[in-house]
């Protein structure tokens, strides 16, 4: 069987931080977070009142490629992270073809639309938006991208929840790895932060009224985030037949799913992804430096999460640096693993384990210290990014320093 | 400090009825000592005792370790009566 190495060439990122990847690193390097007092006048006696949401502001001066009649917020956000990651790859001209895939996952599409024409129907009483269908399904960023860029190639809009970014990663991975397509335009986008999601969310019991703690005694839940994350990867192959530099090597994926509870995740499903992608680069738990952690600063997930992690890396674990960037992008839930991809990258570039927010106190039954207060130097090939969904659908990235 | 005394005893009855309408539960089997795994009460009940308590009180309490490490129905309402009567959640 064909098996191509898979480099990473551009990357784009959007979020409560800013525009720009490099925004994004910064600011988890330097746990400078986006979250800010977020109020939906639609949402009577509002109790958990901030997110990491992006301002129309900062939206209106970034755009790009707009179509301000057919798009959804969450496609714009999907076109701004495209576009840098293109560009940065050196493929702007676009007429990508038939070798390039698009394959950018969301959890809730177009939500505000959604939102606004359910209002405006039942509540306020005038006319819905007649684009509404086009707006709000959920493989429309992905459609808007092959379609800007001429990419001919197939098209997956995969929404697995807080996997969805993940596991397209993941798929686009194995597609270019097998030689089905050489270029994958990948990623996720989501913009949930508006006020049905919101409320939602909120009468699950996992938003935090405070703060969001990853792994801390006192943590008591997330903070909603949103945003998107988008890479060009490409076979080694291509990248260095035209001249492209890349930036990482996407060295191994596994994904699994715990068939079990649909809310309450389990460490057997989450360690068998980690250890399918360890599997997968042929490399060591030893070998892995930095673990960005799904970390969503819920009770359950932390527990479950650092027990897989002792299970997967053994006596390695104490080794590894693992933090959780949610507090400073928030839980951006379809565009997580492409926002956290992207801190990872960056990590793994700077040799640099950014820093978990908010930590006060260990808990005995997470029994982890993740890095506190400075970014934390680190010296390694390889770092891990792990998203984990409801539904228990379990994803692991792993990126490698690029082809010497 | 007698009249507090009083209230919680109603309050804890309130929330009685509340966790065996939200939890599907006989009111009559919610004994105080009652374990709640006994009673069958998961997370998903949690969930819809904690909604219920925000209509009722208004206050917004998410799920955090202290939730999570409740065994009893009295931990559970000393829980509840304790977030209620916090200033501001």
């Amino acid at each position: 069987m064909v098996s191509h190495r898979v480099v990473i060439t551009g990357a784009g990122a959007f979020s409560a931080c800013g525009a720009g990847a490099d925004t994004l690193w910064a600011a988890a390097r330097d746990g400078q977070s986006g979250v800010r007092e977020t109020l939906f006048p639609r949402l009577n006696d509002q109790k958990v009142k901030t997110a990491a949401g992006i301002g129309e502001d900062m939206l209106r001066a970034h755009e790009v490629h707009v179509r301000p009649r057919m798009q959804d917020r969450v496609a714009e956000f999907a076109l701004i992270a495209a576009d840098e990651a293109i560009r940065q790859a050196g493929l702007e001209a676009g007429g990508l073809g038939d070798a390039t895939g698009v394959i950018v996952g969301s959890g809730f599409g177009g939500a505000e639309t959604l939102d606004d024409n359910y209002w405006n129907y039942t509540v306020a009483g005038t006319r819905m938006d007649p684009m509404c269908v086009p707006k709000i399904m959920t493989n429309a960023s992905a459609s808007w991208i092959s379609m800007t860029w001429g990419a001919t190639g197939p098209v997956y809009c995969n929404s697995t929840a807080c996997s969805s970014a993940s596991q397209s990663i993941g798929l686009a991975y194995h597609m270019v790895k097998t030689g089905m397509i050489e270029r994958a335009i990948t990623g996720g986008t989501e913009g949930c932060v508006v006020s049905g999601v919101f409320r939602a969310w909120e009468m699950l019991r996992v938003l935090s009224p405070t703060l969001c703690r990853p792994f801390s005694r006192d943590r008591n839940g997330m903070m909603l985030g949103e945003g998107a994350g988008i890479l060009v990867i490409e076979t080694l192959q291509a990248a260095e037949a035209r001249g492209a530099e890349p930036l990482a090597e996407i060295v191994g994926y596994g994904t699994s799913s715990d068939a079990g509870d649909l809310l309450r995740p389990d460490p057997v499903g989450a360690a068998k992804a980690m250890s399918m992608a360890m599997d997968d680069a042929g490399i060591a738990p030893g070998e892995v430096g930095y673990v960005n952690a799904h970390g969503t600063a819920t009770v359950a997930n932390d527990v479950m999460e650092a027990a897989a992690m002792r299970e997967v890396f053994g006596d390695a674990f104490g080794g590894v640096a693992v933090s959780s960037t949610k507090p400073v992008h928030g839980h951006a839930l379809g565009a997580a693993g492409a926002l956290e991809s992207i801190v990872t990258l960056g990590a793994l570039r700077a040799q640099l384990a950014p820093p978990n927010l908010n930590f006060t106190a260990d808990d005995p039954k997470v029994g982890l210290r993740p890095v506190v207060g400075e970014a934390q130097a680190i010296e390694t090939r390889y770092c891990l990014n792990n998203s984990f969904a409801f539904g228990g659908i379990n994803a692991s990235l792993i990126f490698g320093l690029p082809p010497r | 400090m007698r009249n507090d005394v009083v209230d919680n005893t109603k309050l804890e009855d309130e929330l009685l009825d509340l966790v065996a309408e939200e939890a599907m539960v006989d009111r009559a089997v919610l004994a105080r000592d009652a374990k709640l795994e006994d009673l069958d009460i998961a997370s998903a009940d949690f969930v819809m005792i904690l909604m219920a308590i925000e209509e009722k009180y208004g206050v917004y309490i998410s799920i955090d370790n202290e939730l999570a490490d409740l065994k009893t129905v009295q931990d559970l309402l000393g829980l509840a009566v304790k977030k209620i009567a916090e200033p501001d959640t």
